[in-house]
């Protein structure tokens, strides 16, 4: 009861607050011209955008239809079950990011890796616990696109991968070589444990929804047109990965100026 | 809880060191103070939760400047009333969005982290670490003070720019309209309209 009044009073000063600031802008006089923009690239080269497109549109449904429902169950799960599934298929990643690491030249994030993947498969119990994370040893995702890329390699063209999603040239051919050198997926191969490929990257993909899923239906109920969002907003986090830099430092900054009604 | 709640957010807000961002960093606690306020209130109906976040990002973010760099070359070619009705769409096409990102809030904990100041561009970037039970999110605020106040130019979550994807996405419409702003005005609003329903229901 008590903290229903609290509220109900910071209700009350926030809504005078408004009217208050509301004010003070409107007092403000204009200034005409006040404003440019940077060059920043609006186009993707996406010359197969009518195919791209009808494929996002059958992805758009199969999420809608499966894979989001699942996520939503999935996290319904207790919390520390979530982060031992998604630190566990985190680990499995953990070999080729090191092999990654080593063919871009980051040899001390390689030794990093290295270290986390031996910490968290042995005292974190093949991976399900982040003890690697306790001792300062922090989690960096490299893969064969990041790779390509840092070798000087172009994006090529937009490209959407059925069930997969947005992809370009360069990341698919990545995407192709992380299936084929995979070691842990060769072991189950071996093994003659071929439902272990299928499984391990429907889990993947549920573990990563999972952690999406009010972004990706902000995006979804708000755009004028959904797949330009998912495009652009690919990109972007695309060349932040790439470039490993800080990602308000990366990301092209608008040159917006303050005008006033 | 929700006091207990209030105290952390308070007490990580004034851990901020430099001077110029401290300033920025305490009124961007205040407004979004204001937004929580209106979620962590149980009982407050749908259309007054949104419209409480529609009047802060009204008053805080630089709708206009925004809306302009949005639509690119479209803005030049349209008339006077035409730019002021986009304003208006535009404006609260933003805060359908920020509406729309907070739809999952459950009362998570945030941390201001870090505030720097870019110089070059005179912006203060202001980052905002947001936990939940299985991992964190880093959210960066893009700040331009002007005339003694502050106003929000740009929201990054996860190296992802909503004003840049607005732009790419917006410019992708526009083509559709021979970059007509009028054309896309009734687009706009039509898809505000849509999304103003999932809002409140």
């Amino acid at each position: 009861m008590k903290s229903k009044y609290y509220s109900l009073i910071l209700v009350l000063i926030t809504l005078i607050s408004f009217n208050l600031y509301g004010s003070a802008s409107d007092q403000v006089t204009a200034e005409p011209d006040d404003y440019e923009t940077t060059k920043i690239d609006d186009e993707i080269y996406d010359p197969i955008e009518p195919i791209n497109r009808a494929i996002f549109s059958f992805n758009n449904a199969a999420d809608k239809i499966i894979l989001e429902p699942i996520a939503k169950g999935y996290k319904k799960l207790p919390s520390p079950l979530q982060s031992g599934i998604s630190n566990f298929l985190s680990n499995l990643r953990t070999p080729l990011v090191v092999v990654n690491q080593l063919l871009q030249g980051q040899g001390e994030n390689a030794v990093q890796s290295s270290g986390r993947f031996v910490l968290n498969s042995t005292i974190g119990i093949f991976g399900l616990i982040d003890v690697a994370e306790k001792v300062g040893l922090e989690e960096k995702e490299e893969d064969f696109g990041q790779t390509l890329a840092t070798w000087g390699i172009g994006d090529g063209f937009y490209l959407v991968l059925p069930l997969f999603g947005p992809s370009n040239l360069r990341d698919t051919t990545g995407m192709v070589m992380t299936m084929m050198t995979d070691p842990i997926n060769a072991y189950a191969l071996s093994e003659g444990e071929a439902w272990f490929v299928p499984m391990r990257t429907a889990a993947n993909a549920v573990d990563q929804r999972s952690k999406i899923i009010d972004e990706v239906n902000a995006l979804r109920d708000n755009s004028v047109d959904y797949y330009a969002a998912v495009r652009s907003s690919y990109y972007q986090n695309r060349k932040a990965a790439i470039n490993n830099i800080d990602d308000s430092e990366l990301t092209p900054l608008p040159l917006i100026s303050i005008e006033f009604d | 809880m929700k006091n207990t709640f209030l105290c952390i957010f308070f007490t990580f807000f004034l851990n901020i060191n430099l001077a110029f961002g401290d300033d920025s960093a305490d009124w961007l606690k205040e407004e979004i103070d204001k937004i929580l306020i209106s979620y962590q209130n149980v009982d407050l109906p749908n259309e007054n939760r949104f419209l409480m976040i529609e009047q802060t990002i009204n008053n805080n973010f630089a709708g206009t400047g925004i809306a302009k760099f949005v639509a690119g070359e479209a803005w030049n070619k349209a008339s006077k009333d035409t730019k002021k009705e986009y304003v208006k769409n535009f404006k609260r096409h933003l805060a359908l969005n920020i509406a729309s990102m907070m739809q999952g809030y459950s009362n998570q904990k945030y941390q201001l982290s870090e505030s720097k100041i870019d110089k070059k561009n005179k912006i203060i970037l202001i980052d905002m670490e947001i936990f939940s039970e299985t991992g964190s999110l880093v959210v960066t605020w893009r700040v331009k003070k002007s005339k003694d106040r502050f106003f929000v130019i740009d929201l990054i979550v996860a190296d992802i720019s909503l004003v840049v994807t607005k732009r790419s996405e917006f410019n992708s419409m526009l083509k559709n309209v021979d970059y007509n702003l009028s054309k896309f005005n009734e687009i706009l609003f039509n898809q505000n309209n849509e999304s103003y329903q999932k809002i409140i229901n």
